[in-house]
């Protein structure tokens, strides 16, 4: 493992931009769809909020600001993660990996983040605008240690979305067929659009213990709105850091079993 | 004799946007397209006979695929007439594919993820094909394009070459009269590329099948087609015996030859030296490409091995660009 | 033309066989789609009830709402696109079978595979949480296979026909997310109409959205009753299937003869 993947991706990332830049059709068909699912979203919290006054013991415009964290996390995992490790499955399965793993650099950081595609960063944008959009509604503006814990709750959130990636992805090595797997993915993100105290019992064990997404969308959205005891803030960092070390062991086994497989 | 083929005055025209660059260009073409003609076939005349194995030949985008797809019922016409196997293509309908078999060389028929058997077992549901004749005709097929074992594997486990032969036969189990093939050996090795040469050949004879294929490969057309119908920029150039046009026009061979020897040798050989022995057409050390007559060819390539220290020679057709480029500016007409 | 539907629909069975882990999680998505919203109305529900449902009204309606989507989703505007966008209409067009037969059979055997594991599922469910039983009444069952039906065949013709505006634009898919989008609401899938505002309940009655999903779900889980009620959604069901087709009808001739015009 050295260094040199830094200089390495910037002139991928140069190309990447460069391919980008010509497909400004993609930038505004891009930014409507955002548009477009942040309106679904914010309809269908309309929609159970005309028959309760809160959800979870959030009321409305904290769950909006929750919204606005799970669309800014989109955003990184469009802008980063599928275009980068989301290909993984594929490539596993077509065989183009191996010229992924001839580089001289680290095959784990280059695959994650060898592809932007930068007009998804918009959504991390719209998403922050939207939450902060909600705070002002809420007549909250957090302080500078509110906004610190954010920043380490938002950080250790894709970080943890980062882990469930690579995890899943290996998955990809000892089960080729599986190329969709990022639909597993989306099916259960779906969940992060609401706090984890609005779902019963059964469906909030799943989604905080089994799934941790509870974690990525929650805790910053509490250390925005002023629910989160700043311990926790640590706690999610230490997950974060957790989740990463047990990704990246999996992901040395999955390679390791590449290697052999394909040797 | 009624021909099986006929096209009169075929042309076919595409409209195609014309965009200016940058951003004011790309707003003023989504409000007010303007558009250009593009003459992809003009005012194609031929008519071909049942059994014959016709050839189009051309460079890319002479037009070869789009003639082929409006004898196929793909396309329609801009103007002028088109038959084939009794119908016309365009409203042939379901009777009319029937009697054709279409194999486009880059996109498949074949279901991917299965064996090829089961892709012909769906070919013998969709065209009607009795159980009887279908386990005769597989057999044949089979045979005749030499695939052993091969139509128990997935077809992705295949090689292209055999993913073309399973492809030939997946459209040949209905026999139709009339075959279109376009570029069906692009991409295959020397040894897929010659089977399936003879077996189309071997399949003209004991059915009468009428094969008409696009090619840019000269090979194809000297292995198969006794006639060629020569496209350049939606023109037919020429239409005739592939002999004929050979000794009209390609009246030369090119030596190319790769200069070498110990101690440098081939350093000193100079391009006025090679002018003796014919036209240098290029010269960048240490290759050079030498013009002869094709008569001259293998005396001249003796004489060059025994002058020079010569590496590497060989000799070559010229490419099928200047052939057509020569037919063009010779302006060769028609077949008498 | 029965055989011919039998050797596209064992074709169409064998590739999904392959695909088998893939086909697991569509299935998946399949179900957490209504088992996320089912938990939030379960929530707000409470120990009353919402719009006259209660928490085992709620837990009928999005197990119906599990099955009878699978039931009746079409997804074929995704691949006519990829058909027309990369050549693959070519050969389907130079065969004697119309290329949305193909589409057809394909439809059937992946309902085939999971709809039968989603019923088996809810039976399994219902075996141990008394919520989401229904009561046994073979004739509305019979009722509700005919709306499935209908409500299949319209959804069918809807997505074949937004998958032929490919031959027009390369934003057809970005059509079809639209009406995914909308159908959220209006089909039924996020809430049972009953719970939107009388307002929006009335576009999706008026239009086609009614028709696709939450008219058979209703009728299935006894939500609407009364023989004018049924007959009511049926013909609208019908009425709905029939223009669907006709649109279908116009987007092939207009587009086929476009396709004949500048090829693909």
């Amino acid at each position: 493992m050295n260094g040199r993947w830094i200089p390495l991706l910037g002139a991928f990332w140069r190309l990447n931009l460069a391919e980008e830049l010509q497909y400004r059709a993609n930038f505004v068909a891009s930014v409507l769809g955002t548009l477009f699912s942040m309106a679904t979203a914010l309809l269908t919290l309309s929609l159970f909020f005309h028959h309760t006054t809160s959800l979870g013991g959030w009321d409305y415009w904290e769950i909006v600001v929750l919204l606005g964290v799970f669309n800014a996390l989109t955003g990184v995992i469009e802008a980063v993660l599928r275009p980068g490790i989301g290909e993984l499955a594929g490539e596993v399965r077509s065989g183009e990996l191996d010229l992924v793993l001839v580089k001289p650099v680290d095959a784990q950081g280059f695959v994650s983040f060898r592809r932007l595609d930068i007009w998804r960063f918009t959504d991390v944008v719209l998403g922050l605008a939207l939450a902060g959009y909600a705070l002002t509604r809420l007549g909250r503006i957090p302080s500078l240690a509110q906004l610190a814990a954010f920043a380490l709750a938002l950080a250790s959130a894709a970080v943890v979305v980062y882990a469930i990636w690579v995890v899943l992805m290996s998955l990809a090595f000892w089960f080729v067929s599986v190329e969709n797997i990022a639909v597993l993915f989306d099916a259960v993100y779906e969940g992060a659009r609401y706090p984890v105290s609005a779902y019963p019992g059964a469906l909030r064990f799943v989604f905080v213990y089994l799934i941790p997404i509870a974690w990525t969308t929650t805790i910053p959205a509490s250390a925005l709105t002023g629910r989160l005891r700043p311990e926790i803030a640590l706690a999610a960092a230490l997950v974060a850091g957790l989740a990463f070390a047990l990704s990246r062991a999996l992901w040395r086994a999955a390679l390791k079993r590449y290697a052999g497989a394909s040797g | 004799m009624t021909s099986i083929v006929t096209a009169e005055g075929l042309s076919k025209t595409f409209q195609v946007k014309v965009r200016d660059p940058g951003l004011r260009g790309a707003v003023r073409a989504l409000f007010r397209p303007r558009y250009r003609d593009v003459l992809a076939v003009r005012d194609v005349t031929f008519r071909i006979e049942p059994g014959e194995i016709v050839a189009f030949l051309g460079p890319n985008g002479a037009g070869k695929t789009t003639t082929l797809k409006m004898l196929a019922g793909l396309l329609y016409p801009t103007s002028g007439r088109v038959e084939a196997a009794g119908f016309v293509p365009w409203t042939g309908g379901p009777p009319f594919k029937r009697r054709i078999a279409l194999v486009l060389g880059n996109r498949q028929q074949l279901v991917w993820d299965l064996p090829p058997e089961e892709t012909f077992l769906l070919n013998r549901a969709i065209y009607d094909i009795p159980e009887v004749d279908y386990r005769a005709r597989l057999a044949e097929l089979v045979t005749l394009l030499e695939l052993g074992d091969v139509l128990q594997k997935p077809v992705r486990q295949l090689s292209l070459g055999e993913r073309m032969k399973c492809e030939l036969v997946a459209s040949l189990l209905h026999r139709p009269p009339l075959l279109f093939l376009d570029e069906p050996t692009l991409g295959l090795d020397v040894t897929a590329q010659e089977a399936i040469r003879r077996f189309l050949i071997e399949y003209r004879d004991r059915h009468g099948a009428t094969v008409l294929l696009t090619s840019h490969y000269m090979q194809d057309v000297t292995a198969l087609a006794s006639r060629v119908l020569m496209i350049n920029r939606g023109r037919l150039l020429y239409d005739g015996a592939l002999d004929v046009l050979v000794a009209r026009i390609a009246r030369t061979k090119r030596i190319e030859l790769a200069l070498g020897g110990d101690g440098g040798d081939g350093h000193r050989v100079t391009a006025e030296a090679l002018a003796a022995f014919g036209e240098v057409k290029s010269f960048h050390f240490p290759n050079a490409v030498l013009e002869v007559r094709r008569e001259d060819a293998p005396a001249t390539s003796a004489r060059l091995l025994a002058a020079f220290p010569v590496a590497d020679l060989s000799i070559e057709d010229p490419p099928i660009e200047e052939v057509i480029r020569l037919a063009f500016a010779r302006g060769v007409e028609e077949e008498q | 033309m029965i055989k011919r539907y039998a050797a596209l629909i064992r074709n169409a069975w064998l590739v999904d066989l392959q695909y088998r882990a893939s086909i697991v999680l569509w299935l998946l998505w399949g179900v957490t789609e209504p088992a996320i919203a089912l938990g939030i109305w379960w929530a707000i529900a409470g120990d009353g009830s919402v719009a006259g449902y209660a928490r085992a009204d709620f837990a009928r309606y999005f197990f119906a709402v599990m099955l009878i989507n699978q039931l009746t989703i079409a997804w074929d505007s995704w691949y006519l696109d990829r058909w027309i966008r990369e050549g693959e209409l070519n050969y389907r067009l130079a065969r004697p079978l119309h290329p949305a037969h193909e589409a057809v059979a394909e439809n059937i055997a992946y309902k085939a595979r999971t709809a039968s594991v989603i019923l088996v599922v809810w039976l399994l469910v219902a075996a141990a949480w008394p919520a989401v039983r229904l009561p046994l009444d073979p004739g509305r069952w019979a009722l509700t296979l005919v709306a499935v039906l209908l409500a299949a065949a319209m959804r069918f013709f809807i997505s074949f026909t937004t998958g032929l505006l490919a031959f027009w634009t390369t934003r057809a898919t970005a059509i079809m997310e639209l009406h995914a989008g909308v159908s959220l609401f209006l089909a039924g899938r996020i809430a049972p109409l009953a719970l939107l505002p009388p307002a929006v309940a009335g576009v999706a009655g008026a239009l086609w959205f009614r028709s696709m999903l939450a008219f058979p779900v209703d009728l299935l889980t006894g939500a609407v009753h009364g023989a004018d009620a049924i007959v009511r959604g049926l013909a609208s069901q019908v009425v709905w299937l029939g223009i669907w087709i006709v649109a279908y009808r116009i987007a092939w001739s207009r587009g086929i003869r476009k396709y004949g015009a500048v090829g693909g």
